[in-house]
């Protein structure tokens, strides 16, 4: 009986063995790609993680697999500093444009000139590779971009006697207010810019071609100063413009329902391409669309969302950029991923798979991304400038005076600025050219 | 020292261990890697190995119209909220304090704005002030005007900006000081104030008498909390105005956060950091030495 049970333990010890043999020996062949991404809508989410099954399966043959985690969107770029602060950074891991700049600047991502060669880079529109390229190198690609429209209700503008303009120009502000007025007299309410919104970045977003239509800027070209430029002649005329639409009654300060366009009671929605869908629904052959009225000469559009990059810290940079591109990849990363949240396709191959790119409103989309859209600006201290513009912005839509609101703006941002130079320059603390 | 006498000191820093090794590990060491953090150029996303600051934070946050201007802001709040919020639950407590089950009912009213978590009342009393835009009038302002007070924007003027948070957190937080008041009370001997009242004493010679020195502690404890709590203002402007109109509702707890997680500047975060510190410890020390503890 003992030598019985000596002889079954002597088995299991041996096979139990064995099987740890087995699965260390295959831990090791298979390589763990580690990756962060925020939490989307359900559908995206799910398309993320179907994304990631399949590129799993795709490299078995490799031993390589990942790990995908989600993080909630509004906890996220905390998340990224805190990991960042620990060492602790994924492999890959997606952020939102204006983040790059940030990131490259803390020394957190690393660059993929070598990994992405120049036919690979040309598939995708300009408006990804310049915000994902940091003072001539590249370290981020998106999936999918973004991108804001004037829509408009046909049948609205007939009752009020207003013209479109001719094959999606766009108006003037002139234009524009005079639509507005003509809107107004005719008893309906002109446009929703959707001021609700509690988050800084709408206002950066949306309300940046207005300045950059007059000629304006956010921050100097090389992105590293706002002296003279956050309340320069040309952001001041355009913003006194803009805050015109709220003083003559065109546009909501406080707005309550967050989509007075789709409830039929406003005439225009200065809206972004997340609205397309709903609003084709709603109106059919009924809604028009155009590009953003502009201030000045320039046509000017928003586009920028969230996209890839690599740790500089990552121990397999090879597998980590595997994903990137699968991820970007026309037909295993973009077409599911814009089938689930109804984005602007990043690569030109991908348009293929979404037909209703010869039409509008959606050609505008990709009009506006090949011609005339830019990036938010590229600048280590964003965060900082966004949240103040976006200050400024509320406050001059509620009648404040433009050039000083501005110029207050200018002020905070620029001590940030000055702050970073004497860190970098090593000078004495003081920071006196700051007002 | 006796033989009993040196093993209960050995035994007492057995006993002493485990709190003091939490205290140095989530106190201490927390603390002291902030200041020397504040003394350098430390960023967020990699605060060690950079360069040296020396004071230049402490001296630049000093300096700051917004930094300044959020002090300012904070001080303000304190101002009003503390004297009229510790008043108010006083005579709130002393109002309630009756043994009828009807009180009770008023006092679970009275407490319940405090266990409301504080970002739902926030939004509630943007609406109250200003559900809407332009003419458009919140309630507060439609009551006003039922006696001919005109529309005010609260929330959008500078100047009322910060008094109608104030307002909105003195509503809010003078339950939890009424219920301390409630306990305090029952350390008022009665046969004092029957004494009192046979001596012919009236209801405010009472109160000014025998129930507010019998309550000093208590009083000391709720001057003292709201102090505390009102420096720390932070989520009332940020959710209601974001600091906005301008300036004029930024709080210090305000510019720590964005100083931290948005210009992920940690140096001069731990500095702003400390400096607050400095003020609030200030403060519960001179509030000590004037209010005086008594000790039983």
């Amino acid at each position: 009986m003992t030598r019985v049970r000596n002889r079954a333990f002597s088995i299991f010890v041996a096979c139990a063995l064995a099987l740890a043999g087995c699965r260390s020996a295959h831990e090791d062949e298979t390589r763990l790609v580690r990756v962060w991404a925020h939490q989307g809508q359900e559908a995206e989410n799910k398309a993320m993680r179907e994304i990631a099954e399949a590129f799993d399966d795709a490299h078995r043959a490799f031993g390589v697999r990942v790990e995908l985690t989600f993080f909630p969107d509004f906890q996220y770029a905390e998340k990224l500093a805190i990991a960042a602060a620990a060492r602790d950074l994924p492999d890959a891991f997606d952020l939102d444009g204006p983040m790059v700049a940030r990131l490259v600047d803390a020394g957190l991502l690393a660059p993929l000139d070598a990994w992405i060669d120049e036919e690979t880079r040309g598939d995708f529109l300009p408006t990804i590779l310049q915000q994902g390229t940091i003072e001539g190198r590249l370290y981020a690609l998106g999936a999918f971009e973004s991108a804001a429209v004037l829509y408009y209700d046909r049948e609205k503008f007939e009752r009020a006697d207003v013209v479109a303009p001719p094959d999606l120009e766009g108006w003037t502000w002139d234009e524009f207010l005079e639509a507005c007025a003509k809107l107004r007299t005719a008893g309906i309410e002109a446009v929703a810019l959707h001021m609700d919104e509690s988050a800084d970045e709408w206002y950066t977003y949306a309300f940046s071609p207005v300045v950059w239509s007059a000629g304006g800027a956010l921050v100097s070209p090389e992105g590293d100063d706002v002296q003279g430029v956050l309340a320069s002649e040309a952001n001041v005329r355009a913003l006194e413009s803009w805050q015109e639409l709220f003083a003559r009654g065109f546009a909501a300060t406080d707005p309550v329902d967050p989509d007075p366009f789709g409830s039929g009671t406003v005439a225009m929605d200065w809206s972004g391409h997340w609205m397309a869908r709903s609003h084709l629904e709603k109106f059919g052959d009924r809604l028009g669309v155009m590009p953003l009225p502009r201030v000045g000469p320039e046509a000017a559009a928003p586009c920028g969302s969230w996209c890839w990059g690599v740790s500089a810290t990552s121990a397999r940079t090879e597998d980590a950029v595997r994903w990137l591109k699968w991820v970007t990849h026309p037909e295993h990363g973009v077409a599911p991923i814009v089938r689930a949240n109804g984005a602007v396709p990043a690569r030109r191959s991908a348009f293929a798979s979404f037909p209703e790119y010869r039409e509008n409103p959606y050609a505008l989309f990709r009009r506006q991304l090949e011609t005339v859209a830019r990036p938010r600006p590229r600048t280590p201290f964003y965060a900082t400038l966004t949240q103040r513009f976006a200050a400024a912005l509320r406050d001059i839509a509620r009648g404040a005076d433009v050039r000083s609101r501005l110029e207050t703006a200018e002020a905070e941002v620029q001590r940030v600025v000055a702050r970073r130079r004497v860190r970098d320059g090593g000078v004495d603390g003081s920071a006196e050219a700051v007002p | 020292m006796s033989d009993w006498r040196r093993r209960q000191s050995r035994a007492a820093v057995w006993f002493l261990a485990p709190a003091g090794i939490l205290l140095a590990v989530f106190v201490v060491w927390p603390l002291a890697r902030s200041l020397w953090w504040s003394f350098h150029y430390a960023d967020l996303l990699a605060p060690d190995g950079q360069p040296w600051a020396g004071g230049s934070h402490y001296s630049d946050l000093l300096r700051d119209p917004r930094f300044r201007r959020a002090f300012a802001n904070t001080a303000l709040f304190a101002v009003l909220v503390v004297p009229l919020q510790t008043t108010l639950a006083f005579f709130l407590a002393l109002w309630v304090n009756r043994p009828e089950p009807a009180w009770r009912w008023l006092r679970v009213v009275f407490f319940l704005p405090t266990i409301v978590a504080m970002p739902v009342l926030a939004i509630l009393w943007t609406m109250l002030y200003q559900p809407a835009q332009g003419d458009e009038t919140g309630l507060i302002n439609a009551m006003l005007g039922i006696v001919g007070v005109p529309a005010q924007a609260w929330l959008r003027d500078p100047l009322l900006a910060l008094p109608a948070i104030a307002f909105m957190s003195i509503w809010q937080g003078t339950g939890l000081q009424m219920m301390v008041f409630l306990a305090g009370l029952q350390n008022v001997p009665r046969e004092t104030l029957e004494a009192a009242r046979v001596d012919g004493a009236g209801a405010w010679q009472r109160t000014r008498h025998v129930v507010v020195p019998a309550m000093r502690n208590s009083i000391v404890f709720v001057v003292t909390v709201t102090t505390i709590l009102a420096f720390r203002l932070f989520v009332q402007p940020y959710l209601m105005t974001r600091g906005g109109p301008g300036n004029s509702t930024v709080s210090l707890v305000q510019t720590i956060y964005e100083t931290t997680f948005l210009a992920q500047d940690l140096g001069r975060a731990c500095a702003a950091a400390f400096l607050f510190l400095l003020l609030v410890g200030g403060l519960a020390l001179v509030q000590r030495r004037l209010l005086r503890e008594e000790r039983a």
